[in-house]
């Protein structure tokens, strides 16, 4: 249908869809996300994936969480684990969260605070991505970094040149965290 | 005669009391009284009195106690007092206390008395000489200059006459009420007593009914006539001076005074000394005589005289010429007149006329129109209806309040005002009763019916539709805020008491739900009311767990519950046209046929109606099969209306079936209504609604239930789990026709509520029923062994379903096997039931998966066997039972039966008793499902319970001895496996051998899948959110998070995880729970 082309069309439709609103009751963005999160937490916990899992923190706010990935085999990181953390904006999901790495990583895409460069957590998030499509595309990210865009260049460098020392790097780095 | 006893005793008070303090020696004046002979011969035991009656008391003290202090002017003195004496003698009331009731000899003696008095011998005083006496008395000033002790010889008679009131016409008028009194009050009590016990004291009270209102009037009579007679007396002596003074004008001008204006002083103070010393029984008479006049003049049977005629208790106006009426008018308006002469028609009476006609106001407003709804033209008002409801609400009045503004204006002012113009003190003033008198009047009226109608709102909602009148009553009385707000709360204290409480079933809730929804809407259609009142309603509706699997099945109610449905409706207003709402008892039990809504009654109690009659324990027994709609229906076709209303809310399916709601729903969606500027019938918005406030257009009934029953996801969810458990019987019953019907009706609510929550929420549900229709196909395609069909694109699920009892297809005698293909995602609640199914069932399940493998590669079947339907032939040695029921029920049976090894043709072999353990071991199936089936069987006379205590059961052979063995039967049975299509027992079941669990056995696979969720998100917890946590946390981490609520308490949870650290998967550190890292 062509709105443009016919008016009154459109503004019947847009009555239509405020109805459709109206009916759903409009809730808080806030209350909107929370919602979302915990169908996602329920859909992480009856379908969980291998190698990922995520929960809201211990605070008791479902706008924070946390998350842990296993290292895949076959890549250096194979046999750690590794703790994330969620900031879910309150217009989540039209907004990406915040994802930082919690435990110190050696990656050529993750910079030394945990800051992560990964472009569905930038500008090519949409809403139908959630916490475990992230983590898995975390956790392959992890066997396959994006060396054209660095965050940590010496990684990048490392990885293809010297796998063994990168390997090292890795080992050094990382330190499990104990939550607080 | 009490009051002559009294009134005697009072004068012999009197008596002593002056013997004692000697108030006669102030007798002084040198004359003796001229008519102490004449008055003593009349009254001889009063001496004393007579003495002092004709001297004011004042006078006796002042003159004679210093009669030497004034020696000079003492001829003036003496002779202004005789003129006094004999102007006092002349004008002296008499004394006539003689306390008998006789009121007309206080008047008559009285004349007689001043006849005598002035006709007798020479020491009476003749009228000249009271005259000349008067002019010195009132010239005193002049004539007697030196008389110092003079006196008002008004105010004296002012005194006088005070005194005599209060000595003897106040003990008259005491004696005549007490004489009546006592029967009165008799009366009152028995009154009383009837108000209590009804027509246990009716006979009683009728027999003195009739003379309770003559009583009264007695009473008022004698103490008018009593009144009047002493009034007359007064006058007398005040006539007297004032003719005195009226000579003496022409004399001395400016002696005389404005004989009008006294008279009026005088009048006024007698007034005021009459209505002040009123007696309360007198008040309660006057009160009594003037309810039953006005009562009559305004058309309200009065409760004192129930002989009347039952017939036509309901107060209605009388007509024109109702001669009674005629006569009770003519009767008030005298009274009143005659009150209003002798001064009783003061405030005091204005304010006792004011409450008689509220209550009789409030009397008319209940009695004529409690319960009454319709006007008796119905059928032309109810026409017209449609029009009324919206917009020109206002302006058009109902019938009961144009009857009721008819009834203010032709009878009750009309009343007021004859009533008001007699006693008006100024007769040329503005008229009493103005015309915004009568509009005060009949918006005061309406405010009454306003709060009646309040009151009845519940019986109004209950009786909808057929009280629409009375919302229309409402509608135009309900108008301002406050009113609104008196409705709202009032109505929802009426919900609280008489609906929802334990009582009352979610469907009977439901209902008048419905009713309300309507009933409300018509009278608002802003819905703000609505909204009032809603949220209590909705809170408890969300406590009742079945509530929206009311509404949703209601909602797919099948066509013939509709049509019972209809049915009943039309008996019932048979019925109500048939009779009329009568009285009370009546009335009640009519709502009881409805679904009894009285607080705390049972909803099964049965009703007085003569149609068919509620059979409450059939009810229990569908109602306990909910889970086989199939069945429910059959028994539906059988039942009576009546019943198949009480089990299902098929009034949404009537509505969701009505055409004008779809077509008002059609305008409901496309309305751009605040941009209609050609709505002629636009109002503005209520004064009372909220904010947020939408105008609705329609009655959206099924809208705002489903509004009303908290979140649409709880909803869909329900609907999601009925549709499936409907589709998963339906289409067993489907070897062919019904199916595609029943679909349409679970079509049309799906198209509903995804208009209502878009498609997206009602996905799951699509897929279903393509899931069905689908299974169809390729359910056909498997039996012919050809490849075929259209992809899947999930993990699938099976459920086996019901074969006709068919000798059939390819297979020869087997059984005949359908499956039902799920797509495991949408569906809701397929949780897997594991028992071993016949060897028979497990063969054609082996050969339908390689079918189905054949014609779709890479989709493996998943049975669930529980979910399935099978039809059973038993045959036993005395008949042939053949049932549908669940898979389960049919594999229990099916355990019953004669092994194969068993001789076929021994017929005297004992009939097969199994005990349920031996079938918790056979079958291994969950043991509450093994004790229900076996419950249904012996429901069905098929397995009887062995004697003795063990949880044994054997086959029933034979119904009629029960003791006796019948092998044939299972014999019967046996052979229905084998090929012989003789005897055919198919019985369908899948299922998917796993082992069962010990630890777990006793739980339901459901509750399995719920533990084994809570663990995951334990796991979940500990791993990511904190390592280790205490048990309240974590309980309260899961509350806030679990979307379906988290049911378990911290002892349960703590049991749990008890048992999750026995099993070694956590560890206790410090009070905290942590995962054992593996």
């Amino acid at each position: 249908m062509s709105f443009a082309q016919d008016s009154q069309n459109s503004a019947l439709g847009s009555v239509q869809a405020n109805k459709l609103g109206g009916a759903r009751k409009v809730v808080e963005p806030g209350q909107n996300a929370a919602k979302r999160l915990q169908t996602e937490l329920m859909q992480l916990m009856t379908s969980p994936a291998p190698g990922v899992s995520a929960f809201p923190s211990a605070d008791g706010n479902l706008l924070s969480w946390r998350a842990t990935i296993e290292g895949p085999d076959d890549t250096p990181y194979s046999g750690l684990t590794f703790k994330l953390s969620f900031e879910f904006p309150a217009n989540y999901p039209y907004a990406p969260p915040t994802v930082l790495f919690q435990t110190p990583i050696y990656h050529p895409n993750v910079d030394f605070s945990g800051r992560i460069c990964l472009d569905i957590l930038k500008d090519k998030w949409t809403p139908a991505y959630n916490i475990q499509t992230v983590l898995l595309s975390l956790q392959s990210l992890l066997g396959e970094p994006n060396n054209a865009s660095p965050l940590n260049g010496e990684a990048a460098e490392l990885w293809d040149k010297d796998p063994t020392l990168f390997k090292t790097k890795v080992m050094d780095r990382h330190k499990d965290v104990e939550d607080e | 005669m009490p009051a002559a006893v009294a009134s005697q005793w009072r004068d012999r008070q009197r008596r002593v009391f002056q013997s004692v303090f000697q108030t006669d020696v102030a007798q002084p004046t040198p004359q003796s009284t001229p008519t102490s002979s004449g008055l003593g011969q009349q009254s001889q035991e009063h001496p004393f009195l007579r003495r002092t009656a004709p001297e004011p008391p004042h006078q006796t003290t002042a003159q004679p106690l210093f009669p030497s202090l004034a020696p000079p002017p003492a001829d003036h003195q003496a002779t202004y007092d005789r003129a006094w004496n004999l102007v006092t003698a002349h004008i002296a009331l008499p004394s006539s206390a003689t306390a008998d009731d006789s009121f007309g000899t206080l008047a008559a003696e009285s004349h007689h008395h001043y006849h005598q008095s002035s006709s007798s011998g020479g020491r009476d005083v003749g009228s000249g000489d009271f005259y000349d006496a008067f002019a010195l008395l009132a010239n005193a000033g002049s004539l007697l200059p030196r008389a110092t002790r003079t006196d008002d010889i008004l105010a004296w008679h002012v005194r006088q006459v005070r005194a005599h009131f209060s000595q003897h016409v106040i003990p008259l008028l005491a004696g005549c009420v007490d004489d009546h009194h006592h029967r009165a009050v008799e009366d009152d009590e028995s009154e009383s007593d009837h108000d209590e016990e009804q027509g246990h004291a009716r006979w009683r009270v009728g027999r003195k009914k009739g003379n309770y209102y003559e009583r009264h009037m007695v009473i008022v009579m004698s103490s008018i006539r009593t009144l009047e007679a002493a009034l007359r007396l007064y006058f007398y002596g005040l006539n007297q001076l004032l003719s005195g003074f009226a000579r003496l004008a022409d004399v001395s001008p400016e002696a005389a005074k404005d004989a009008e204006l006294l008279n009026a002083r005088f009048r006024r103070d007698l007034h005021a000394l009459v209505s002040n010393s009123t007696s309360e029984g007198l008040v309660r008479s006057v009160k009594a005589v003037l309810v039953r006049l006005a009562g009559t003049i305004l058309g309200i049977p009065s409760p004192e005289e129930p002989g009347v005629g039952r017939g036509q208790t309901r107060p209605a106006p009388p007509g024109p010429d109702d001669l009674q009426v005629q006569a009770a008018r003519e009767r008030l308006v005298e009274l009143v007149q005659q009150l209003h002469n002798v001064g009783l028609a003061g405030e005091r009476f204005q304010v006792l006329f004011a409450e008689v006609m509220d209550a009789m106001m409030s009397a008319f407003v209940t009695g004529a129109y409690a319960g009454v709804w319709s006007p008796p033209d119905t059928r032309s008002f109810s026409a017209t209806i449609d029009t009324i409801s919206r917009g020109a609400s206002l302006s058009v009045a109902s019938p009961c309040i144009m009857s009721l503004n008819d009834w203010v204006e032709n009878h009750f002012a009309r009343l007021s005002f004859e009533v008001l113009a007699c006693i008006s003190t100024n007769p040329q003033g503005p008229l009493p009763v103005s015309l915004a008198d009568l509009k005060t009047y009949q918006s005061l009226a309406l405010g009454r019916l306003a709060a009646l109608r309040t009151r009845e709102l519940f019986d109004i909602v209950l009786a909808w539709p057929a009280s629409r009148p009375a919302l229309d009553d409402l509608r135009a009385t309900i108008t301002t805020a406050a009113r609104r707000k008196q409705l709202t709360d009032s109505f929802s204290r009426a919900l609280q008491t008489r609906l929802l409480h334990p009582g009352c079933s979610t469907l009977e809730i439901l209902q008048t739900y419905i009713s309300i929804i309507r009933t409300l809407h018509a009278l608002d259609p802003s819905k703000v009311l609505l909204s009032h009142v809603e949220p209590g309603l909705q809170l408890y509706l969300c406590q009742r767990e079945d509530s929206v699997r009311v509404v949703v099945t209601g909602l797919l109610a099948s066509p013939e519950e509709m049509r019972a449905a209809r049915k009943v409706k039309e008996v019932w207003k048979r019925q109500k046209e048939k009779k009329p709402r009568q009285d009370e008892a009546s009335r009640s039990s009519k709502r009881r046929t409805r679904g009894d809504l009285g607080p705390f009654t049972t909803p099964t109690t049965t009703t007085t109606i003569p149609g068919p009659s509620i059979r409450t324990p059939r009810t229990r027994a569908a109602r306990r099969r909910d889970s086989t709609p199939e069945e429910e229906e059959e028994e539906a076709d059988q039942q009576t209306p009546d019943h198949t209303t009480t089990t299902n809310l098929v009034e949404l399916a009537l509505l969701l079936n009505d055409p004008s709601q779809q077509a008002r729903h059609r305008t409901a969606d496309d309305a751009a209504d605040l941009l209609d500027w050609d709505d002629m019938s636009w109002l503005p918005d209520p004064i009372d609604a909220g904010a947020n406030y939408k105008r609705p257009r329609s009655e959206d009934v099924i809208g705002t239930l489903i509004s009303a029953l908290g979140s649409g996801d709880v909803f869909i969810k329900e609907f999601a789990a009925v549709v499936a458990g409907r589709l998963l019987l339906a289409s067993s019953s489907s070897s062919g026709e019904s199916a595609g019907g029943r679909f349409e009706q679970e079509l049309r609510v799906l198209d509903l509520l995804k208009r209502r929550f878009g498609e997206a929420a009602l996905q799951d549900c699509d897929v279903m029923i393509r899931d069905v229709q689908d299974s169809r196909r390729v359910d056909a395609a498997i039996r012919r062994g050809k490849g075929a069909g259209n992809k899947r694109p999930r993990a699938v699920v099976v459920v086996p379903e019901t074969p006709g009892p068919s000798v059939g297809e390819g297979e020869g005698g087997e059984m005949e096997y359908r499956a039902k293909i799920l797509s495991r995602l949408f569906w809701p609640g397929l949780e897997r039931e594991h028992f071993l199914l016949p060897e028979a069932v497990v063969e054609q399940q082996r050969r339908y998966e390689e079918g189905y493998e054949r014609l779709k590669a890479h989709r493996k079947l998943t049975w669930l066997n529980q979910l399935g339907q099978a039809r059973v032939e038993l045959e036993l040695s005395d008949r042939t039972v053949t049932v549908d029921c669940s898979t389960a029920e049919a594999t229990v049976v099916y355990a019953f039966q004669r092994g194969d090894g068993d001789d076929d043709d021994d017929d005297n072999a004992p009939p097969v008793q199994k005990s349920a353990d031996e079938l918790y071991e056979l079958l291994q199936m969950d043991e509450d499902l093994i004790a229900a089936a076996l419950q249904f069987w012996v429901g069905k006379g098929v397995l009887r319970r062995v004697a003795g205590g063990t949880n044994s059961y054997v086959v029933a052979e034979t119904l009629n001895d029960e003791t006796t063995a019948a092998a044939a039967a299972a014999a019967a049975a046996a052979a229905a496996d084998t090929a012989s299509a003789a005897v055919d027992q198919p019985m369908e079941e899948e299922e998917e051998p796993e082992p069962a669990s010990g630890a777990n056995a006793g739980l339901s696979a459901k509750e399995r899948e719920r533990r084994d969720m809570y663990w995951r998100y334990i796991q979940g917890m500990l791993t990511n959110a904190r390592a280790s946590m205490p048990l309240a946390q974590m309980a309260m981490m899961m509350k806030m998070l679990i979307a379906d609520g988290f049911p378990w308490s911290n002892e349960e949870l703590q049991d749990f995880l008890g048992e999750k650290v026995g099993e070694g998967e956590m560890e206790v550190v410090g009070g905290k729970y942590k995962l054992v890292k593996k």
